[in-house]
């Protein structure tokens, strides 16, 4: 799709194991393997973080206990001690996973997951599924209430009514979009600047000057949009529990 | 450290990891839900929210009119549903940024 030097071609799809099941196509490919890479850390670093179990933590334990706390304490501020603590080991994967997806992607060619919608996509479509199945099965019936904000005269619900449901439906959409273009957006940015280095001979030095301080604002922002993902996941695990 | 507390060493060193985050979450606003965000941030945000819905609002009228047959009609009524529940999300994203530590 994307022509050679492009700033896109970073985005590229490669088959590394061509697979096919019937006439689907379950290759294994690069952000499949970029998949795996992050999950066998997540699973080395909380392995071999919580191994030891030391008093005084060393550096990987550490880690492993920072990430857990920050998790731990994000579900407690915003679903509550009670009925979220179930939800603890979903949203830390999802936390862990999406900020293992962002960070690796910022390693030279290497890939970024998170970068494709449909892998965003499927992740919000997992929670938002997951939270409308929690929502119902906690409060059944009831459930449709949050359709109909509290207070507002019953002649506007056939017009709010319909923009409740859409608003509600719009939330995987709107959390898929948020993840991925500021992936994409980053990392194109970085790309179009890398590009202006080789144009510009001699001046190319400034595109790298740009580009580092670029690189930095990419590290905050792989950190801080694992964290909206995960805190917009369990604001929405709030609204199923709790209901308003 | 001769200050009167438990002799116990390990319920001493609980004490002051204790204190310690004390004095590292006063520095925070606790209970606001969602960081505040760059100005950046925040403009990319509501115009993502308005534009989600009003994608979700066109779609549903499209899967509307393509299973009832009523095109275009679905599509146009969606689309301003869509618009109506865009501008309501923003409202409410907006809402919550200004709950940031600035106060109100």
């Amino acid at each position: 799709m994307a022509a050679e030097g492009s700033p896109l071609e970073q985005f590229q799809i490669e088959r590394l194991v061509p697979l096919h099941i019937g006439s689907v196509d379950v290759s294994y490919t690069n952000s499949a393997l970029l998949m795996t890479i992050a999950v066998v850390l997540i699973g080395l670093l909380l392995i071999a973080g919580t191994s030891r179990g030391a008093l005084v933590p060393g550096r990987l334990q550490s880690m492993a206990e920072m990430a857990y706390e920050f998790v731990s304490g994000m579900v407690d501020e915003n679903i509550g001690h009670h009925g979220g603590r179930e939800f603890f080991p979903l949203v830390f994967s999802i936390f862990m996973f999406v900020f293992f997806g962002n960070t690796l992607g910022l390693i030279p060619y290497s890939f970024t997951f998170t970068s494709h919608i449909i892998v965003t996509f499927a992740l919000a479509l997992f929670v938002f599924l997951l939270v409308t199945l929690v929502a119902l099965w906690k409060h059944g019936i009831k459930f449709f209430t949050m359709f109909f904000p509290p207070g507002a005269p019953i002649f506007m619900a056939p017009i709010l009514i319909p923009i409740e449901i859409v608003s509600y439906l719009s939330r995987p959409v709107s959390l898929s979009i948020r993840l991925f273009a500021n992936m994409m957006a980053g990392h194109t940015m970085m790309a179009v600047f890398a590009g202006f280095t080789i144009t510009l001979g001699i001046f190319g030095f400034f595109p790298i000057a740009i580009n580092v301080a670029l690189y930095a604002l990419e590290v905050i922002v792989t950190a801080l949009q694992a964290y909206v993902f995960t805190i917009l996941t369990c604001l929405y695990l709030r609204d199923a529990v709790h209901l308003h | 450290m001769s200050e009167g507390g438990p002799s116990d060493p390990l319920a001493r060193l609980g004490q002051r990891l204790d204190r310690a985050r004390a004095d590292e979450n006063r520095g925070r606003s606790s209970g606001s839900a969602e960081p505040s965000p760059s100005g950046l941030g925040a403009g990319f945000r509501i115009g993502i929210e308005l534009v989600a819905s009003l994608v979700v609002g066109l779609a549903l009228g499209w899967v509307f009119d393509h299973f009832l047959g009523t095109r275009p009609w679905g599509l146009i009524a969606f689309f301003f549903i869509g618009a109506a529940a865009g501008m309501m999300n923003a409202f409410r994203a907006a809402q919550r940024m200004g709950r940031g530590p600035r106060g109100g």
